[in-house]
């Protein structure tokens, strides 16, 4: 049996009076691609936030690779967020720095290594989600959105982190553009990095996904393989978000 | 005499004075500009990211340094001082107050743009396991800091032509030494007009110079105010 990379359990998060996160639990392990669906407002950003604390969750527990992260974390939050990675709906490049120093700068600054070697990496990278040689010196604002969101995805794997987690990837991208992004993570999927992502493409799930998870109201209503899930869901509030993600694709 | 014929002669006979005015008007403004930024950055950060009784700490104080008139602060510094054993040399003493009268108002313009720098950058940047620290220094203060540019070339500014007051310290910055050049002279009227010129050039200078800065480490997609207008 494979290790477990990321355990959750019971995890609560509220905002006020309204609950978010009604005790989540699940866990992912090396190699595997997990899907979250559901629909906006379920929770499903606020899990992902919790997961690398940029959110603090209420009660519950989180381990990664058998080290507690909330609420007790073994080590300092930047040291644990450093092993999870974290692709963002709106890609969050830093906005100042090249294509290449977004990658690069991670390395630099919190890993510590020398410049060369940062380059190297970053640039490795950087060819793996297909950004060319050409592009490396362009600022943010110079790159589609598409380029944008692959430079992010090298910005998060070249960190080496056992996990990354992906909130909606592909959803402020053109049309057009979401197949060069979603090829780059099926190509991470293939390549057995594991990664919890959220995302309404059935396609991508059906192709990459080893577990769907669908989530509403806080809590995870039903899991099971991709086509289980989108070909035969058990349960009503499944049943029904399919048939809403559907009948808009058609 | 014509006019332009008595210029040329006090600016002749009185260089030395004027040259000793203009190096005490540079030295407070770049002094007191230098000064500011230094703690303006440190309290704008402190008020964004610090905990809460140092933030209200600095906002007492920037309210205090805006609520109060410059002259009245420099004559605190100077005149209060030595009342708790404190001796200034009255360049220092305005150089002191002036700094940190700038503080506050860099401070605010700093903030703003702070501020204005989206949260997701703030987001990235932990995520990839920053620190704060590394957060604020490596992404959120780089672009603040292109932004704040225009701001930043007000207040210096501003400063150049406030120095001006540091004559009732008895500096002998720009106005004061017209003044000393008047009591021989009387040439009121020509010297005025040579600082006034000697000030307006100097303002050109620093707008056109922080205009090339803005312009060299301006980066694609980022909006500052005068790239609005």
């Amino acid at each position: 049996m494979k290790d477990v990379v990321l355990r959750v359990e019971n995890l609560w998060k509220s905002y006020g009076t309204t609950e978010v996160l009604r005790g989540v639990e699940f866990e992912v392990r090396r190699g595997e691609v997990k899907v979250i669906m559901g629909p906006s407002g379920a929770g499903k950003s606020t899990l992902l936030r919790c997961i690398n604390l940029l959110v603090r969750p209420d009660k519950g527990r989180i381990e990664l690779e058998g080290d507690e992260v909330f609420p007790h974390p073994s080590k300092s939050i930047s040291s644990i967020r450093q092993k999870i990675g974290f692709v963002f709906q709106h890609f969050n490049l830093f906005m100042h720095l090249t294509a290449l120093d977004n990658v690069r700068i991670g390395l630099i600054k919190v890993k510590k290594m020398p410049k060369e070697e940062a380059t190297r990496k970053a640039i490795e990278a950087l060819e793996m989600v297909g950004i060319g040689k050409e592009l490396w010196h362009k600022y943010p604002a110079q790159l589609s959105g598409g380029q944008q969101q692959r430079v992010a995805i090298a910005r998060a794997i070249a960190m080496e982190p056992s996990i990354i987690l992906m909130d909606e990837p592909t959803s402020a991208l053109d049309p057009e553009l979401v197949g060069e992004v979603l090829r780059v993570i099926e190509k991470l999927a293939r390549n057995r990095t594991t990664m919890l992502i959220v995302t309404h493409e059935m396609g991508f799930a059906l192709r990459a996904a080893d577990e769907i998870m669908i989530m509403d109201n806080g809590v995870i209503v039903e899991r099971g393989s991709p086509e289980e899930i989108l070909r035969n869901p058990k349960h009503e509030r499944t049943k029904r978000f399919i048939n809403s993600i559907l009948g808009r694709v058609a | 005499m014509s006019f332009m014929e008595r210029v040329i002669e006090v600016v002749y006979n009185y260089s030395p004075m004027f040259l000793e005015g203009l190096k005490n008007t540079l030295v407070l403004t770049a002094t007191s500009f230098i000064m500011g930024f230094v703690f303006g950055a440190l309290i704008a950060v402190g008020r964004v990211y610090g905990p809460r009784p140092l933030r209200l700490i600095l906002a007492s104080y920037v309210e205090l340094i805006r609520g109060t008139p410059m002259l009245l602060q420099l004559f605190l510094v100077y005149y209060a001082l030595p009342r708790i054993g404190i001796i200034l040399d009255p360049l220092i003493a305005a150089f002191l107050g002036m700094g940190l009268n700038s503080a506050a108002y860099q401070s605010e313009y700093l903030r703003s743009s702070i501020k204005a720098v989206p949260r997701g950058q703030w987001e990235a940047a932990l995520s990839i396991g920053m620190t704060r620290w590394q957060a604020i220094t490596s992404i959120v203060m780089p672009i603040a800091l292109r932004s704040s540019i225009p701001a930043l070339t007000n207040e210096l500014v501003y400063l150049l032509k406030y120095s001006s007051i540091a004559y009732f310290l008895t500096v002998v910055e720009l106005v004061y030494a017209g003044k000393i050049i008047g009591a021989e002279t009387f040439a009121y009227l020509e010297i005025y007009t040579i600082i006034a010129i000697i000030y307006l050039t100097l303002s050109l200078i620093i707008t056109r110079t922080m205009k090339n800065i803005e312009k060299r480490v301006m980066i694609p997609g980022l909006i500052t105010p005068s790239a609005r207008m």
